[in-house]
């Protein structure tokens, strides 16, 4: 008696209700039963993919205002806010160095964290670049209900001391990408929206290995 | 006379001049942080960016653009010849010039590649026959170590797919050497005594596993799992991923990740066995 759009509509509610004090590893069992009710068609998914490089666009040109020293601190402030928005709660940033005898070594910091460091580097000068390519892969769903991919792009970064290069390096990205079902409030109705997640930087080696 | 001041005026304008085109371009220099294409972009096309791109290009469905794979693409690339280009090909097995070259290797590839195109041998997405192993990196008892978590993935009848541990192993558990001298053991009528030897084989702390069953096989993920509880472990992060596969039917391969900046890099394959064995037979192996 009880119409699929309803089921969908009252899942849609509990999930949110569930969503809150949950994290990204866990689910409680209820939710987990209903995020077999709601899935993305392959067309919707396609369209994500899309908008998902609009989103790495968008937080790589926040990194480059950010990062630029010659760029007003109201300008630069409004950037690291609207780059946060962009990440889903707890997204984390590891960042891997490649140590002289072969080891590499990873510090993880909160995304508001690295790009608040970001903001105050000590260079006179910083250029961050980024290639103009990003690959995405085809998203999953997890248990949670919500789809999962990677973007993977290509950062090129150089910090100068007045006009000598200072440090300089290539990085590769990997950076999650989450689609959650969420409350517009405006329109108080659940849809789909894409996150970024936990981003793990790894410099490209140039020497052969 | 009237020199002066033009002269005066003019070196003025000059630096003026000067002043704001060391400006202008250091404006420009400093504002070019636009996105725009990069010389060695190619490299990242041509690089196997992500473990999922892999499958894609071992499977001929995406082109290196990942890119559904259509009939111009095919007419130049064909699959074999894609696989190929997977293989890690400063592999020292498959360069001639290499003292004590085999060949061996060489052939073994190609059987594989025969193999795979021959039967059409596609590898799953999710498939249980993917083992990622995490080295990761950890404390045991304030010590470094090092600790390999073997993870597959797992698909609910939904569809949602997690990955989940199968099992660890490290040299911190290595401390259970085989009984060889024989000399430990529960004697026979111990039943009897409501097995009073039991007290004395549980105080020989060192020799314990001496007093299993002969098939007696440690689970060390359960002893991973305690030691993290317990705090004796110390988890820090993963060092490097690499995957074994043994999706494709008679095959077993191993793929890692290689970083540098040539074409042939990225995800690829750094080495190929023959393989018989199911999950849970090959997962000892390992």
């Amino acid at each position: 008696m009880i119409n699929k759009p309803f089921i969908l509509a009252s899942a849609a509610v509990l999930l949110s209700i569930c969503a809150q004090g949950q994290t990204k590893t866990a689910v409680t069992s209820k939710q987990a039963k209903l995020a077999d009710e709601i899935n993305l068609s392959a067309a919707d998914i396609e369209v994500f993919k899309d908008q998902t490089k609009q989103k790495v666009e968008e937080l790589q040109q926040y990194i480059v205002t950010l990062g630029s020293k010659d760029e007003p601190d109201e300008k630069r402030n409004m950037a690291e806010k609207e780059a946060l928005k962009l990440f889903y709660a707890g997204a984390q940033m590891e960042i891997s160095t490649s140590m002289p005898d072969g080891t590499v070594q990873k510090i993880n910091r909160p995304m508001s964290k690295y790009l608040a460091r970001l903001k105050s580097l000590p260079y006179t000068k910083v250029i961050i670049r980024f290639y103009d390519i990003a690959y995405v892969s085809n998203f999953t769903k997890g248990p949670d209900g919500k789809y999962y991919s990677t973007a993977t792009i290509i950062q090129e970064f150089t910090g100068y001391t007045k006009d000598d290069i200072a440090y300089k390096d290539v990085t590769k990205k990997e950076v999650e990408i989450i689609i959650d079902l969420v409350e517009d409030k405006f329109f108080q109705e659940k849809r789909w929206k894409i996150f970024l997640g936990d981003i793990k930087a790894s410099e490209t080696k140039p020497s052969n290995q | 006379m009237t020199h002066k001041p033009f002269s005066r005026n003019f070196y003025s304008l000059l630096v003026c001049v000067s002043l704001l085109l060391i400006f202008v371009s250091t404006k420009s220099y400093s504002q070019n942080l636009i996105i725009g294409p990069k010389p060695d972009g190619q490299v990242f096309t041509a690089r196997v960016k992500q473990f999922g791109e892999f499958i894609a290009r071992f499977n001929f469905t995406a082109d290196f653009n990942g890119e559904p794979i259509d009939s111009l693409f095919s007419a130049k690339m064909t699959r074999s010849k894609m696989i190929f280009l997977l293989f890690d090909l400063k592999d020292k097995r498959t360069i001639s010039e290499n003292p004590g070259y085999p060949d061996s290797f060489n052939r073994l590839k190609s059987d594989f590649v025969v193999d795979v195109i021959r039967n059409k041998y596609l590898l799953k997405k999710n498939s249980t026959g993917i083992i990622a192993e995490a080295r990761a990196k950890a404390t045991f008892n304030g010590k470094p170590c090092l600790i390999r978590l073997f993870l597959n993935q797992e698909t609910s009848s939904g569809g949602a797919v997690k990955w989940v541990l199968l099992s660890a192993k490290s040299e911190i558990f290595n401390n259970l050497p085989p009984d060889t001298t024989m000399v430990r053991f529960i004697p026979p009528a111990s039943n009897e005594t409501d097995f009073m030897n039991l007290k004395r084989a549980l105080e020989d702390t060192g020799h314990l596993q001496d007093y299993a069953s002969s098939e007696y096989e440690p689970d060390y993920l359960a002893l991973f799992f305690y030691l993290i509880k317990t705090g004796q472990i110390r988890y820090e992060y993963v060092e490097e991923t690499v995957y074994h596969i043994i999706g494709i039917p008679g095959w077993y391969i191993k793929v890692r990740d290689f970083n540098r900046n040539e074409l042939n890099s990225g995800w690829l394959i750094t080495d190929l066995k023959v393989n018989s064995l199911q999950l849970n037979d090959f997962l000892k192996t390992l």
